[in-house]
C-alpha cells in the first residue's frame, strides 16, 4: 500500500529524517516508537504531505505522491490523520465536524453524510454527543470524535500522531480501545505512540526510530522481548545513563560525585544506593588512577527503570588486562569494598577495550 | 573534611567531620603524623560527624595504627556508625581497631 524509499527531511541545517525506507501493507498496523525528537511525527507528516520531504520517494498503491502532478487533497483523503491536539473545529457541532469533509470534498448529500456520521459516532461510543460542541466534551471524547471524523472520509489508512499524549491518564484507555477496535476490523494504520503496552498489543510491526532512521524494526515480540540493538534495548528497558570520560589522574572527584548525585536524584534512587555508587566509583578511580593519561576511562552508569537495575560500566583503553585483578594493587581494601557493593562483576575484552561491568547491590 | 584536636588527660582526641576519602585522606595522614611525631602516643578518633569513608580513609587509619605501634602507643575509635560502620564491616576493620560507642569510653579504653 505505502512504500517509502530513502525519505529524508531537513529543516534548514537540521536533518530530522536521514534515510527512511519501509513499507506498510494493507491491513497492517505499524506502530512507530522511539525517543522524542527522533523524527517520528515528521515521518507521519511527510506521508500526509503536511511536510514536504527533502528527498526520497513515497508511493501509495504505486503512485508517487511527490510527483508535482499528484492531487494532494485526494492523497490526504486516502490517508487521513489524527493529531495529538484533536484539531476539531470548535465553532461546529460534533455532527458538523464529521459531515463537513464528506459534503464539501466528496460531494455526499447532507442526509447521507449525517447517517454515516451517526454510524461512526456509535462506533466510537459518542452518538449521544452529535449535537454537542467540542468544548463540551472531555479530551478523550474529543479525540474519539477526531477519529470518527477521520473515518468519515473513508480513508485507506489512518495516521495517528501520538493520539493520547494530550490526554489525562483516565482518558487514554477509551481512545486506545477505539483504535484497537479499528485494528481488529482490519483498518491499515500507522501510529506514533509512547504507549508501549498498547504498541505491543495492537501492532503487526513496530518501527523503532532513533537518529532520524528506522534504527530497528520487527514484530512486537522481536522489538519488545528481544531487541537486537543497544539503543532499542535502552529505550525498551527505559534505561537512563550517565557517562563520564576520565583521562587524567588529576580528575576532580567532587565534580564527578556531583554529577553522579544529580543522576541519582533524577532517577529518585535511595540515599543508600547513591552512597554505594559514589563509593564504588571512588574505589575504581583509585585503581585506575595510576594508569590514567596513557589510558582513557569511560565510566557509564545505567539505570533501568523497568528492571530496577543499576549498573556501572568501565571501559578503558590500553593493553588487555582486567584492572581489578592487577597484581600491582597495594592492598585488597579497595577490592573488598568493590566486591561488597556489587552483586556481580563481569570482565570482557571488547573492541580493543577492557570492559568491566558491575551490577550494584540495591 | 574538618579536623579538630583537643587534649583529654594524656590522650589526644581527633574529631573529624565530613568525608574521609581520596581527597581528604592525605590531610588526615599529615595531621596524624604531626601528632605522633610531636610525642602523642594515645589517640582517640571521633567519627560522630563523619558520613563517608573510602579505602583511602581506611589506609589513613592503618597508617596511624602502624606509627603508634612503632612507638608503643595506642588508638581507639569512637562513634563509628552508619555508612562508615558498613565500610568498616566490609573490610573487617571492626576486629582490627578498638572501637567504642563514645569518646569517653574510647578514652577509658586506652587510659
Amino acid at each position: 500500500m505505502i512504500k517509502i524509499e530513502h525519505l529524508s527531511k531537513k529543516f534548514g541545517d537540521l536533518v530530522v529524517l536521514k534515510d527512511i525506507s519501509t513499507e506498510i501493507k494493507t491491513g497492517e498496523v505499524v506502530t512507530i516508537i522511539g525517543p522524542s525528537g527522533t523524527g517520528k511525527s515528521t515521518l507521519l507528516r511527510c506521508l500526509n504531505l503536511l511536510e514536504v520531504p527533502s528527498g526520497g520517494s513515497i508511493y501509495i498503491n504505486g503512485e508517487d505522491i511527490l510527483d508535482k502532478k499528484t492531487d494532494v487533497a485526494k492523497i490526504r483523503q486516502k490517508m487521513n490523520m489524527v493529531f495529538q491536539s484533536f484539531n476539531l473545529f470548535s465553532h461546529l457541532s460534533v455532527m458538523e465536524n464529521l459531515t463537513l469533509g464528506p459534503i464539501k470534498l466528496q460531494g455526499i448529500s447532507e442526509q447521507d453524510a449525517q447517517a454515516k456520521a451517526l454510524e461512526l459516532l456509535r462506533l466510537v461510543g459518542l452518538a449521544e454527543k452529535a449535537d454537542s460542541y467540542p468544548d463540551e466534551l472531555s479530551g478523550g471524547q474529543q479525540q474519539r470524535v477526531a477519529i470518527a471524523r477521520c473515518l468519515a472520509m473513508e480513508p485507506d489508512i489512518i495516521l495517528f500522531d501520538e493520539p493520547t499524549s494530550a490526554l489525562d491518564p483516565t482518558m487514554i484507555r477509551e481512545v486506545l480501545s477505539v483504535i484497537r477496535r479499528l485494528a481488529r476490523e482490519g483498518m491499515t494504520m500507522a501510529i506514533v505512540t509512547h504507549e508501549m503496552d498498547f504498541a505491543r498489543d495492537v501492532s503487526n510491526r513496530v518501527l523503532y526510530m532513533d537518529e532520524g532512521l528506522i534504527y530497528e524494526e520487527g514484530t512486537p515480540e522481536q522489538i519488545f522481548e528481544h531487541p537486537q540493538k543497544e539503543k532499542t534495548r535502552a529505550f525498551i528497558n527505559r534505561i537512563l545513563s550517565y557517562t563520564r570520560r576520565i583521562s587524567s589522574p588529576d580528575y576532580d572527584l567532587y565534580a564527578i560525585n556531583a554529577e553522579i548525585e544529580a543522576f541519582c536524584e533524577k532517577q529518585i534512587l535511595p540515599k543508600k544506593t547513591r552512597n554505594n555508587l559514589l563509593l564504588l566509583v571512588e574505589e575504581l578511580l583509585q585503581i585506575y588512577a595510576p594508569y590514567l593519561g596513557p589510558i582513557v576511562l569511560d565510566m557509564t552508569i545505567t539505570y533501568s527503570e523497568k528492571n530496577d537495575r543499576l549498573e556501572l560500566i568501565c571501559e578503558s583503553t590500553g593493553e588487555q588486562a582486567n584492572p581489578i585483578e592487577s597484581e600491582s594493587l597495594d592492598d585488597e581494601l579497595g577490592l573488598m569494598i568493590i566486591r561488597n557493593l556489587t552483586e556481580s562483576i563481569d570482565y570482557q575484552w571488547i573492541n580493543g577495550k577492557n570492559r568491566l561491568q558491575f551490577l550494584i547491590k540495591k | 573534611m574538618d579536623l579538630h584536636t583537643r587534649t583529654e588527660g594524656n590522650a589526644i582526641v581527633v574529631t573529624l567531620s565530613g568525608r574521609l576519602d581520596a581527597v581528604t585522606a592525605p590531610e588526615f595522614e599529615k595531621s596524624i603524623r604531626e601528632l605522633i611525631d610531636s610525642g602523642n602516643s594515645r589517640i582517640v578518633v571521633d567519627f560522630d560527624q563523619v558520613d563517608y569513608i573510602s579505602s583511602a580513609g581506611l589506609r589513613g587509619l592503618l597508617l596511624m595504627a602502624k606509627l603508634l605501634n612503632a612507638k608503643g602507643g595506642q588508638s581507639c575509635l569512637a562513634n563509628v556508625k552508619g555508612n562508615v560502620r558498613s565500610v568498616f564491616d566490609m573490610c573487617g576493620f571492626c576486629s582490627v581497631f578498638k572501637i567504642e560507642n563514645s569518646v569517653a569510653e574510647a578514652l577509658a579504653a586506652i587510659a
